[in-house]
């Protein structure tokens, strides 16, 4: 791979942590395509690094809390609401786009070095990643690419006030310590950002909406795979062997095995679409009960 | 007077009573009208929320051309599979796609903006909204209203961004059983347009308000639209609203006391936010007493029973005239004959009996009055101007002025020789159970009246030739002492003088005769005649 300076970005061309400046962003993912350009946290990419590949599932168990909270009546967030009978009843869940929202980290035995800024675009009622792992003291620069102003603010986070950000306009924060941030904004209700500091953060990916990702490991070793999910860790964590040569993880990483009860799945409207969805089977063509027997625990690939 | 008085104190009550039903009424009536503007800022509100639901459905169904649209459908599938850029082709087909599906719109029914999302929730493509032309990573995704709508939901929303939008979004699919391939979504902007249009077809005033200020705002014909601008200055009070805060519906508030309002909380993103919609009327209600005139219409006025009305006002008006007339008109009226007739002489003195109250009382005093001036045996009257009853007189002689006789106030100053009958007292009515004044003649017999008024026609005749001879004299002595000429100024012409004033005051004054005096005036001398009265 090639060593590039720069800024992490997150775009649409890119489901992961890609490391190149703004105006090479869209030729870079143009020529490598999003999935390649990859997810390897750290300054410098050397040339030799490995890749750990692998495939998250089970996913769609679970339930993005900002859309579940959404579809309590109580909220009053509509008038009306109502099911397309033809959508299968398992799409009708409201799992996350988890190329925005599933964050697959890999965790060195050592604590790791802040990486460059990493750019946030905030738009669309979201940000992008939703869900981010950095190690502490990385800079996080919030780049506003709605035609309107956003008002973000870390929630008990007293560095981080509402304040108006404008059209195209930088907001920077510095996370300060290990722990779970969690950043909002005061002009759009449902934008709701995680932000997990943890020190030994060695890479991050993003995995496509068939839920493969591959992480850019620089140094060889043993890694911990997790994936985080709305700001706390999701699904078993599995410990990677990396030497010079890519990894290829044989067993999928299972987010969930059942839906998440706890996202507000209780609150979910459509009691019959619940019940059809947890008989349903995940997006690798397993059964829920099929993943949590493959997945149970902490496993080990190499 | 009594009947009078009682009748001024009932009417005074009842205008009292009348004031205070008046004002009773016109706070049952304020009352009334506030309860009423209640109920209906709580219909208009519900009436506007159903609106806004039932549009909202309606704005739904105009989503489905788009999507069934099968070039959309595939042209958004396209665009979810590349995990990159959104392809060219894909954008351009699904451009191409909806402006079709947009030209089959009722015009009343389209949208001021459509957009065309992927199953990453990116915009492939959009109509009407400006503000995104150009940016290529702009995206709807993380709204719930766009990730329901890709989850296989048909919902709304209403989004505050850089201005309010009513939002609905349905999933566009490609096959039966399969996700979606994408989502359209359309968005109508709250702005004046929308106000009126929903103000036209509720018939209610109602202005939308997000971030503390008045966004957009309708009236009906006859509401002043301008008037919503108040409900700006009330939104901070109102955010502290119970009600609002809990139940998205406050309570009535009146500003200012021209305006009331019921804010309720727009549903969606912008019930979060605090935005919302103003319903407003005018309050029904009376300032004053008076006001009930302003108030009222021609029909108001027809049904109000005016004859009732008048013929209470008549009847309690002839009460009142009647009243006066018995006890006021009427006795005085029998005092006035009475007084006349007194006058006349027709009576020594006036009959309390027959008067009463108040005027029994002065025909009382009056008569203690004639009987304290007869005790005293009269009073000089005050001497009249000769001048003022007969009006010029010749200069021989000259006559300026006249006087009763015994007017001491009047009588000529003391350079004058007064004549011996000047200061004649007035005869002495009859004082009541009292002996006669003394020098009171006693009622004489007729035989002796005919022989004294013979003697005294003789020596009448006499007596006033030699007084006028006296009088001459004394004219011309003072006429000499004033310096003036009397060489001409015979006797005989004085007579002629005399004689001429004293028939015209006699006749005037219903006298019995005439006593001229003389005095000086201006330097000159005058005389001053005097009538006398047979008592």
């Amino acid at each position: 791979m090639r060593k590039l300076v720069g800024r992490y970005v997150f775009g649409p061309s890119s489901n992961g942590l890609s490391l190149a400046s703004r105006a090479s962003r869209r030729r870079m993912s143009w020529l490598t395509g999003a999935f390649l350009i990859g997810a390897s946290l750290s300054q410098t990419l050397p040339v030799e690094a490995a890749k750990i590949r692998g495939k998250v599932v089970g996913f769609k168990f679970l339930r993005n809390p900002v859309w579940v909270e959404a579809q309590d009546p109580s909220r009053h967030l509509f008038s009306f609401r109502e099911a397309v009978p033809t959508v299968p009843s398992d799409v009708r869940q409201l799992y996350p786009h988890i190329p925005k929202e599933i964050c697959v980290v890999a965790l060195a035995a050592t604590a790791q070095k802040a990486p460059p800024p990493v750019l946030i675009r905030v738009g669309g009622g979201r940000t992008t990643p939703v869900t981010i792992v950095v190690p502490p003291m990385t800079q996080l620069s919030f780049q506003n690419t709605d035609p309107f102003p956003h008002r973000l603010f870390g929630v008990g986070i007293g560095t981080f006030s509402p304040n108006d950000t404008m059209r195209g306009g930088n907001r920077d924060w510095t996370v300060p310590a290990p722990g779970t941030y969690e950043i909002r904004d005061e002009s759009a209700p449902s934008l709701r950002m995680w932000i997990i500091a943890e020190p030994n953060v060695a890479a991050i990916a993003y995995p496509s909406l068939r839920g493969e990702f591959g992480l850019n490991i620089n140094e060889p070793g043993e890694y911990t795979i997790q994936a985080y999910f709305a700001g706390k860790a999701t699904g078993p964590a599995t410990v990677v062997k990396i030497d010079q040569a890519d990894v290829e993880m044989k067993t999928p990483v299972t987010l969930a095995k059942v839906a998440d009860k706890s996202a507000g799945d209780k609150k979910d409207a459509d009691k019959s679409d619940q019940d059809k969805s947890d008989d349903a089977k995940s997006d690798d063509g397993k059964s829920g009960a099929e993943n949590s027997k493959a997945s149970d625990g902490k496993s080990q690939e190499k | 007077m009594l009947l009078t008085r009682f009748w001024m104190v009932l009417l005074s009550l009842l205008y009292g009573a009348a004031v205070f039903v008046l004002f009773l009424a016109m706070s049952m009536y304020n009352r009334a009208g506030t309860r009423t503007m209640a109920e209906r800022l709580s219909s208009d509100s519900q009436v506007v929320s159903w609106y806004l639901k039932e549009d909202a459905r309606l704005r739904a169904a105009q989503l489905i051309p788009f999507a069934v649209n099968q070039q959309l459908a595939r042209a958004l599938q396209k665009s979810s599979e590349a995990d990159g850029k959104i392809p060219t082709a894909a954008q351009e087909k699904v451009q191409v796609a909806l402006r079709a599906a947009n030209a089959k719109i009722a015009e009343d029914m389209t949208f001021d903006a459509v957009f065309a999302v992927d199953q990453h929730g990116r915009v492939v493509a959009q109509l009407g909204y400006q503000q995104a032309l150009g940016m290529d990573d702009f995206e709807l995704g993380g709204y719930p209203v766009v990730a329901d709508a890709l989850h296989g939901y048909i919902r709304d929303d209403t989004l505050v961004l850089d201005r309010v939008y009513r939002v609905v979004a349905r999933p566009v699919e490609i096959e039966i059983g399969q996700p979606p391939a994408g989502a359209v979504i359309g968005a109508r902007i709250v702005d004046d347009k929308f106000a009126r249009e929903l103000s036209t077809r509720t018939n209610a005033a109602i202005g939308f308000f997000a971030r503390g200020a008045r966004v957009a705002s309708g009236a009906p014909e006859g509401f002043d639209k301008s008037q919503l601008d108040q409900i700006v200055g009330d939104l901070e009070e109102m955010s502290k609203d119970e009600a609002f805060r809990e139940k998205g519906r406050s309570n009535m508030r009146v500003i200012d006391g021209l305006l009331g309002v019921q804010y309720s909380r727009l549903p969606g993103e912008a019930w979060a936010l605090g935005a919302g919609y103003a319903v407003a009327r005018l309050p029904d209600q009376v300032t004053s007493p008076v006001g009930f005139f302003q108030k009222s219409d021609d029909k108001d006025k027809k049904q109000a029973n005016w004859i009732v009305a008048a013929l209470m006002a008549l009847g309690a008006t002839a009460l009142g005239l009647l009243f006066s007339y018995f006890e006021h008109t009427r006795p005085l009226h029998y005092l006035r004959r009475e007084a006349i007739r007194l006058a006349k002489g027709e009576l020594d003195q006036l009959h309390p009996s027959k008067f009463r109250g108040i005027f029994r009382k002065i025909a009382s005093e009056l008569n203690d009055g004639i009987d304290q001036v007869a005790a005293k045996g009269g009073v000089p009257r005050k001497a009249a101007d000769l001048k003022q009853v007969l009006g010029d007189i010749p200069d021989q002689p000259q006559m300026s002025a006249f006087a009763f006789a015994g007017d001491a106030a009047a009588a000529p100053p003391s350079s004058v020789v007064s004549s011996p009958q000047a200061s004649r007292p007035l005869p002495s009515a009859p004082q009541r159970g009292a002996p006669p004044a003394p020098g009171r003649r006693a009622p004489p017999s007729p035989k002796r009246d005919a022989e004294e008024a013979a003697a005294a026609a003789s020596s009448g005749a006499n007596a006033k030739a030699a007084q006028w001879r006296q009088v001459y004299e004394e004219f011309v002595t003072t006429k000499q002492q004033c310096g003036e000429d009397t060489e001409n100024f015979t006797y005989e012409k004085f007579e002629v003088t005399l004689k001429k004033n004293e028939a015209a005051i006699v006749q005037r004054h219903a006298a019995s005769g005439v006593n001229f005096s003389v005095y000086v005036k201006d330097g000159k001398a005058a005389l001053k005649a005097s009538p006398v009265r047979d008592t």
